[in-house]
């Protein structure tokens, strides 16, 4: 279980304003849950993600995985980048294994771990390929099995899909349910997209910016029905889709309107 | 697939799209060779015309042949006080332990100025001031301190390889994307894996930028400093030819020169090619 609780995030500004990136945000990521954080760009949820990894510092809050607090990047949070971040040196395979490398885990025994989760994602044949020559969506299951590979608590996830095309990007949102069906991974994923937060999301989060803090939300369930069907198609037209659609765009688009008329 | 088989014209702009991987590459460097080729022996011919007619004194231009001729000469017999070979290896002697003098102290030294604030701090400023001189300038003043000497000219040509290996070490850390290092934090990495697996093989293309920079400017140096102060080398040869009026000894000289400074470039190029392949992908 990860416990957000009062969460803040405060950047020091050029112009000596503070920036007030997450504001008091408390959250629970379950396990076996898909936490999804929807939201115009500044609202703070890859600052939210970053937090969690380890990477920025809290200003004040607490965040706690299984009663642990984060203090910094581990092992025990898997993170999933917009921007691969697979090592061009390393071919597919020694990709994969490298946390299990950092822990210490035997050649063989890392090897082998690993070439099941290429499986998992549909890369069994590629293990040898230097990543240069895979396609960006290949790229990004390598960096999902990469993130499995030293099975951790949760899997962080920040806009993984953004810079696909809209077909690859519906094949690894297929990928993703599939294999969440199979591990049962708690994840927190970060989108732009409100269809994409409904597909995968148990819970969607919607947050809205300065200051960044969570303004609604949802539990929904389309992404077991997606894990066993893997067609889209079917529960983007259910109307109970469509109704969270249109409320969480307009409580996305909403509140920006609104600021802006103040801001002048 | 389909598109390719309804439309022929098609086919080789997507099939090199689909490989963007060496070939293309290697058949660039095949056609600019042959144009480099044609130059070179264009060159090459126009000396010979500008010999065979005289457009300048032989004293001043020498024919290739006679260059040849004094090349077999120079080869066998010498010319002062050493055998071609033994100039070349002087000179090459002096510049490879400037290069390994270069790379173990510039850099781990480069490394350190790019990992702490400290290091950069303390070194930066003394490395900058001396880089900005020319070595000329300073080697008068190293012949005093050190004499006349092997050391004097070692410790020149390491002072000129030295910086830009430091320099660029220090640029390859600061050059590695801060995501490819959260994500190896994320994965468990310590901060000795941390450096070993992702900052030392991300800086290695700047640092083989920074060797091929170091290889010139030591290869310039050299050849200047044997020119002042030296009883062997080909700067050496060159000037004690000059000083006869012996130009074709001296288009020996330049010739070895050119033919070393090339085999450098093309042996860092090939050393580039199996050390970092991916440089510039990903």
């Amino acid at each position: 279980m990860l416990r957000i609780r009062d969460a803040s995030v405060t950047f020091p500004a050029s112009d000596g304003q503070d920036v007030h990136a997450l504001d008091h945000v408390s959250l629970d990521i379950a396990p076996d849950s898909i936490v999804v954080a929807v939201g115009a760009s500044g609202c703070g949820k890859s600052t939210l993600l970053n937090a969690i990894a380890g990477f920025l510092p809290l200003s004040e809050g607490s965040i706690t995985l299984d009663g642990k607090e984060i203090v910094a990047p581990g092992g025990d949070r898997g993170v999933v980048f917009q921007k691969d971040t697979l090592l061009p040196w390393a071919n597919v395979l020694d990709n994969v294994a490298l946390g299990l490398k950092y822990r210490g885990v035997s050649r063989d025994e890392r090897h082998e771990r690993s070439r099941r989760l290429l499986e998992l994602v549909g890369l069994a044949d590629f293990a040898e390929k230097p990543p240069y020559e895979l396609s960006g969506g290949m790229r990004q299951r390598v960096g999902i099995a990469r993130a499995l590979a030293t099975d951790p608590k949760i899997l962080l996830m920040d806009e993984p899909f953004g810079a696909l095309d809209s077909l690859t990007r519906e094949t690894m949102q297929q990928l993703l349910a599939s294999v969440w069906a199979k591990t049962g991974k708690q994840i927190l994923f970060i989108t732009h997209s409100i269809e994409e937060a409904l597909t995968l999301g148990t819970t969607i989060v919607v947050m809205s910016p300065r200051p960044g803090r969570i303004v609604a939300r949802f539990d929904a369930d389309f992404v077991r029905e997606f894990a066993q069907s893997g067609d889209i198609g079917p529960i983007q037209s259910h109307p109970r889709f469509i109704e969270l659609r249109q409320e969480i765009r307009s409580l996305i688009h909403q509140p920006e309107g609104a600021r802006t008329g103040t801001l002048q | 697939m389909t598109l390719a088989a309804n439309s022929p014209t098609t086919f080789p702009i997507s099939s090199a799209r689909r490989e963007p991987g060496s070939r293309p590459r290697r058949s660039a460097s095949t056609s600019t060779l042959g144009i480099s080729l044609v130059t070179l022996a264009a060159l090459i011919a126009l000396w010979f015309l500008a010999a065979h007619f005289e457009w300048a004194s032989p004293l001043f231009l020498p024919s290739p042949a006679e260059v040849l001729t004094q090349f077999s000469a120079v080869w066998a017999d010498g010319y002062a006080n050493g055998t071609l070979l033994e100039h070349t290896l002087a000179s090459l002697g002096r510049i490879a332990a400037a290069l390994g003098v270069g790379i173990f102290l510039g850099i781990p030294l480069g490394l350190l100025m790019g990992l702490n604030r400290w290091v950069k701090g303390i070194f930066s400023v003394p490395i900058d001031l001396y880089w900005g001189l020319p070595p000329l300038a300073y080697l008068p003043l190293l012949i005093i301190w050190l004499g006349i000497g092997e050391t004097s000219k070692i410790v020149l040509l390491s002072l000129s390889t030295f910086a830009p290996i430091c320099f660029a070490a220090q640029a390859g850390v600061r050059s590695v994307p801060v995501e490819r290092i959260n994500a190896a934090l994320s994965l468990g990495a310590s901060r000795l894996q941390l450096f070993t697996s992702i900052i030392l093989p991300s800086a290695l293309p700047e640092i083989m930028t920074g060797l091929k920079i170091a290889i010139g400017a030591g290869l310039s140096t050299l050849v200047a400093a044997e020119l002042i102060a030296a009883q062997s080398g080909l700067g050496y040869m060159i000037m004690s030819a000059a000083n006869f009026l012996a130009t074709d000894v001296v288009f020996v000289g330049l010739i070895v020169i050119a033919v070393l400074a090339f085999a450098f470039t093309s042996g860092m190029r090939w050393l580039e090619h199996r050390l970092i392949p991916w440089k510039g992908k990903l």
